[in-house]
C-alpha cells in the first residue's frame, strides 16, 4: 500500500539517553521506490534514528511517519509495514534457518501454509537453500546476516530499514545484496540503509542523508549527477598531460596517488575533457572518478567540521 | 479462527495502539507461535535431557531410600499393617516441590533479560506479536518444562500412594497444587528476568522471593509469638491448691481462673499461609485423627494440623489436670480444641497467585514497545 503519506519522513526528530544527545534533530526523507542511504561516522546516532522509525524506541521530540504511519501511536500498523534488520542480532541458535522464517512469519500472523511458501522463496532469494535445515548457528556470519535480512522481508513490508546490511558479506553476496535492494525498490518499496561501505551506497543508493552527532547535516541525490565532482586523470607522460591542463586552462589539482584531478559536472564533460585531451595527443591512460560520489560528500563534510 | 481477548490497556499504560491490538491483546495463534519458539529452543538443548535423567534418577532414589528405611521399621513391628505409607508419601511430595522450587525459577529467570542479551527479544518485538503475548507464551512454556519435570515424579508419588495410609483424593490436590505452584515460581522468574538486566541477578532475585515465601515468613511468625502473646484472665480446670504431691489419688480438679499468658496465633498464622509446603499440605482432605497423623510422621499432614490449629487459635478454656491419668482426662469438663474447618491454602495461592500477577504484569510493561527508558546496560537489539 503505496499512499501519498507513504515512505519515510522524520521532522525534527530528537533522542537521548541521560545527558547523551544521541539524535539532537535528525529531517529524514525516504521516498517509495528509492533506496535512501544514511551517512554518518561511529557514534553519529544512525543506529538510534533507525530504532525509533522500527517502532522500538520512543521519541523525545519530532514526528515520525513510517508508511504513513507513527510508530509510536499507531505501533501495529507500522510494525505491520516496516521490515527491520538490525546492526547486531542474535538469532534462535537451536533453529535452523527455515524454522527461523516460518517462525517469524508465524508471529507476523502468516498462516502456517504461507508462512512455509514463504520462507522457501525467502531462503532461495538469499541463497540459504542448501543451509535451510542446518541449524542456525552453523551459518557463518554473512549467512546470518542473509538469513537477518530474509527475516526482514518475511511479511512483504513497504518499508525497509537495514542497519549496515553488507558488514560480514562476501563480494558475490554483496552483489545479490545490491541487486535485491534495486529490485525491492523498483516494485515500489522504501529502503533505507545505512552503512560504512560508501562506494557500496554509491551503486545501491538514490539518495543520501548525511547525519553528524546527532543532525542531519546535507542530503543528496546520488543519481542527479549535475553536482561537480572529482575525476582523476592519469597519463602515460605526466608533464605533457600537466602542460597541456596549463595550456587549456583547465582547473586542476596534483594527486598524491599519481596523476591530476580535475572537477568535472557530470559524464558529457568528461568525454568533452577526454576527446580534447586525445586530440592534442596526451597521452592519456585513464580517466575515472575519484571516489564515490558519496564519498566526496562525506570527506567534503568531515572536513568542514575540522 | 483467532481468540482475541481485548482487554483495557493497564492503568499506567501511555497511549496505547489504538490501530490493531493493544498491549493485552492475547491470541491462541500469538501464544503457540512464542511457546514453540521457547519450548522447541529449550527441547533442543542436551542439558535438558541430562536434566530430566538426573531428576528421575534423584528423585526415584530418595523414593527408594525412603521406603527402605521405613520397610525395615515396619518388618521390625508386623502387627502395624502400613503406619509409614503417609511418611514415605509426604516425604517424596515434599522433595519434589523443595527441588521443584530449586528448578523452577532456572526454567524462566533468564528467560527475557537471555534473551535481550542475546540480541533475540527485539526481533520478536517489532512483529505483530503484543508484548502480553511473548510473556504468556514464554511462561507456558516455562510451566510446561516444570510440567515436565513433575511428570516424571508421578510414577515415584503414585508408588508412594500404593504404600497406604494416604486417602488417594490427597494424590488429585497435591498434583494440582504442585503443577500451580510451579507455575507461580516460573511466572515470579519471568517478572525478575524482565526487571534486571543481568541473568545472574534475576535469579537470585527469584530464589529470594521463592525463600522469603518459604522460609522467611515462617521465622517471622516465630519471632511474633512475644508480640502476639497477651496476659489474658483464662478459665483454668486446675488442681486445687490443697492437694498434696504425694498423693496417689488424683487430684479433684477444680475451675479457677487464671492470668496467664495467651498465644493469639489467629492473627499471624496468614504468614504461614503463602508458604509452598504449607499451600501443597493445606489443599490435601483433612484427615479425621491428628494423633494417628503424627504417630505415623506424615509430614504433610502434620503440616497441615499445625497451620490449622495455628488458625484457630487459643482455646477458651484450659485444661491442667488432664496430665494426671486417664480417668481425670475422661472427667475433664474442657472441651479438646477441635482444628478450623476454614482452609488456610486459598489465602496462601491467592498471595501466590497475585505475586505470579504481578510478575506477568511487570514482565509486558518491560516489552512495551516504543521504550521511553531502557533497562540500565541494555541494548534495544
Amino acid at each position: 500500500m503505496v499512499t501519498d503519506s507513504g515512505g519515510i519522513r522524520a521532522d525534527g526528530v530528537r533522542r537521548s539517553f541521560g545527558t547523551v544527545h544521541a539524535v539532537a534533530d535528525v529531517d529524514l526523507v525516504a521516498e517509495p521506490g528509492r533506496v535512501t542511504a544514511l551517512i554518518g561516522p561511529n557514534g553519529s546516532g544512525k543506529t538510534t534514528l533507525l530504532l525509533m522509525l522500527a517502532g522500538l524506541l520512543r521519541p523525545d521530540g519530532g514526528t515520525v511517519r513510517v508508511a504513513g504511519f507513527d510508530p509510536v501511536t499507531e505501533s501495529y500498523a507500522a510494525r505491520a509495514r516496516t521490515g527491520w534488520m538490525p546492526d547486531v542480532f542474535g538469532t534462535w541458535d537451536s533453529l535452523t534457518a527455515r524454522e527461523v522464517l516460518t517462525t517469524v512469519a508465524a508471529a507476523y500472523r502468516l498462516d502456517r501454509a504461507a508462512g512455509e511458501a514463504r520462507a522457501s522463496e525467502l531462503l532461495a532469494l538469499v541463497h540459504l537453500q542448501d543451509l535451510a535445515d542446518a541449524p542456525a548457528h552453523v551459518l557463518s556470519r554473512g549467512q546470518k546476516q542473509r538469513l537477518g535480512l530474509a527475516r526482514a522481508l518475511v511479511h512483504d513490508p513497504d518499508v525497509l530499514l537495514l542497519d549496515e546490511p553488507a558488514s560480514g558479506l562476501d563480494p558475490r553476496s554483496r552483489v545479490d545484496l545490491r541487486v535485491l535492494v534495486r529490485d525491492l525498490a523498483a516494485s515500489g518499496k522504501t529502503i533505507l540503509v545505512s552503512s560504512h561501505v560508501l562506494t557500496e551506497l554509491d551503486e545501491m543508493a538514490d539518495d543520501a542523508v548525511f547525519i553528524s552527532k546527532g543532525r542531519t547535516v546535507a542530503t543528496q541525490s546520488v543519481t542527479g549527477g549535475d553536482e561537480p565532482r572529482q575525476w582523476r586523470m592519469l597519463a602515460l607522460d605526466p608533464a605533457a598531460l600537466i602542460a597541456w591542463l596549463e595550456s587549456s586552462e583547465t582547473a586542476y589539482e596534483p594527486d598524491p596517488t599519481g596523476g591530476v584531478l580535475v572537477d568535472l559536472r557530470g559524464e558529457a564533460a568528461a568525454a568533452a575533457l577526454l576527446r580534447s585531451a586525445v586530440e592534442a595527443d596526451v597521452p592519456v591512460v585513464s580517466l575515472a572518478p575519484a571516489g564515490g560520489v558519496l564519498e566526496q560528500t562525506y570527506l567534503a563534510l568531515e572536513e568542514e567540521r575540522r | 479462527m483467532s481468540v482475541t481477548v481485548e482487554t483495557p490497556a493497564a492503568p499506567d499504560a501511555g497511549p496505547a495502539a489504538p490501530a490493531g491490538r493493544g498491549t493485552w491483546a492475547v491470541s491462541f495463534e500469538g501464544l503457540r507461535t512464542v511457546a514453540r519458539l521457547e519450548l522447541r529452543q529449550r527441547i533442543r538443548s542436551t542439558r535438558w535431557k541430562t536434566a530430566l535423567v538426573v531428576w528421575f534418577l534423584v528423585i526415584g532414589g530418595i523414593t527408594l531410600l525412603t521406603t527402605g528405611a521405613f520397610s525395615t521399621m515396619t518388618s521390625a513391628y508386623p502387627q502395624d499393617e502400613d503406619p509409614y505409607g503417609g511418611t514415605i508419601y509426604s516425604i517424596v511430595v515434599c522433595f519434589v516441590l523443595f527441588l521443584g522450587l530449586l528448578v523452577a525459577p532456572t526454567l524462566s529467570a533468564a528467560s527475557i533479560n537471555g534473551d535481550r542479551n542475546a540480541g533475540t527479544l527485539a526481533t520478536l518485538q517489532v512483529t505483530l506479536l503484543s508484548p502480553a503475548e511473548i510473556v504468556l507464551g514464554k511462561l507456558l512454556a516455562a510451566w510446561a518444562a516444570a510440567l515436565a519435570f513433575l511428570v516424571v515424579s508421578v510414577p515415584f508419588i503414585l508408588w508412594a500412594l500404593l504404600a497406604g495410609g494416604v486417602d488417594p483424593l490427597s494424590l488429585v490436590t497435591t498434583l494440582l497444587m504442585l503443577a500451580v505452584v510451579l507455575g507461580v515460581v516460573c511466572a515470579i522468574g519471568l517478572g525478575f528476568s524482565a526487571l534486571v538486566s543481568k541473568t545472574s541477578g534475576s535469579a537470585v532475585l527469584t530464589y529470594l522471593t521463592i525463600g522469603s515465601l518459604t522460609v522467611v515468613l515462617p521465622i517471622v511468625f516465630g519471632l511474633l509469638v512475644p508480640v502476639t502473646t497477651t496476659e489474658e484472665e483464662v478459665r483454668v480446670w486446675n488442681v486445687p491448691p490443697t492437694y498434696s504431691w504425694e498423693d496417689t489419688e488424683p487430684p479433684a480438679c477444680e475451675w479457677t481462673t487464671e492470668r496467664i499468658g495467651v498465644w493469639h496465633s489467629e492473627r499471624t498464622w496468614w504468614l504461614l499461609a503463602p508458604n509452598p509446603f504449607v499451600v501443597v499440605a493445606d489443599a490435601q482432605p483433612l484427615g479425621d485423627d491428628p494423633e494417628q497423623m503424627a504417630e505415623e510422621a506424615n509430614i504433610l499432614a502434620m503440616l497441615q494440623y499445625g497451620v490449622r490449629y495455628a488458625r484457630t487459635g487459643p482455646a477458651p478454656e484450659q485444661d491442667y489436670c488432664s496430665w494426671y491419668g486417664e480417668d481425670a482426662a475422661a472427667a475433664s469438663p474442657v472441651e479438646e480444641v477441635e482444628p478450623t474447618d476454614a482452609l488456610v491454602w486459598p489465602w496462601g495461592l491467592g498471595l501466590q497467585l497475585l505475586l505470579a500477577a504481578g510478575g506477568v504484569v511487570i514482565a509486558v510493561n518491560r516489552l512495551r514497545i516504543p521504550y521511553d527508558t531502557l533497562p540500565r546496560d541494555t541494548r534495544v537489539a
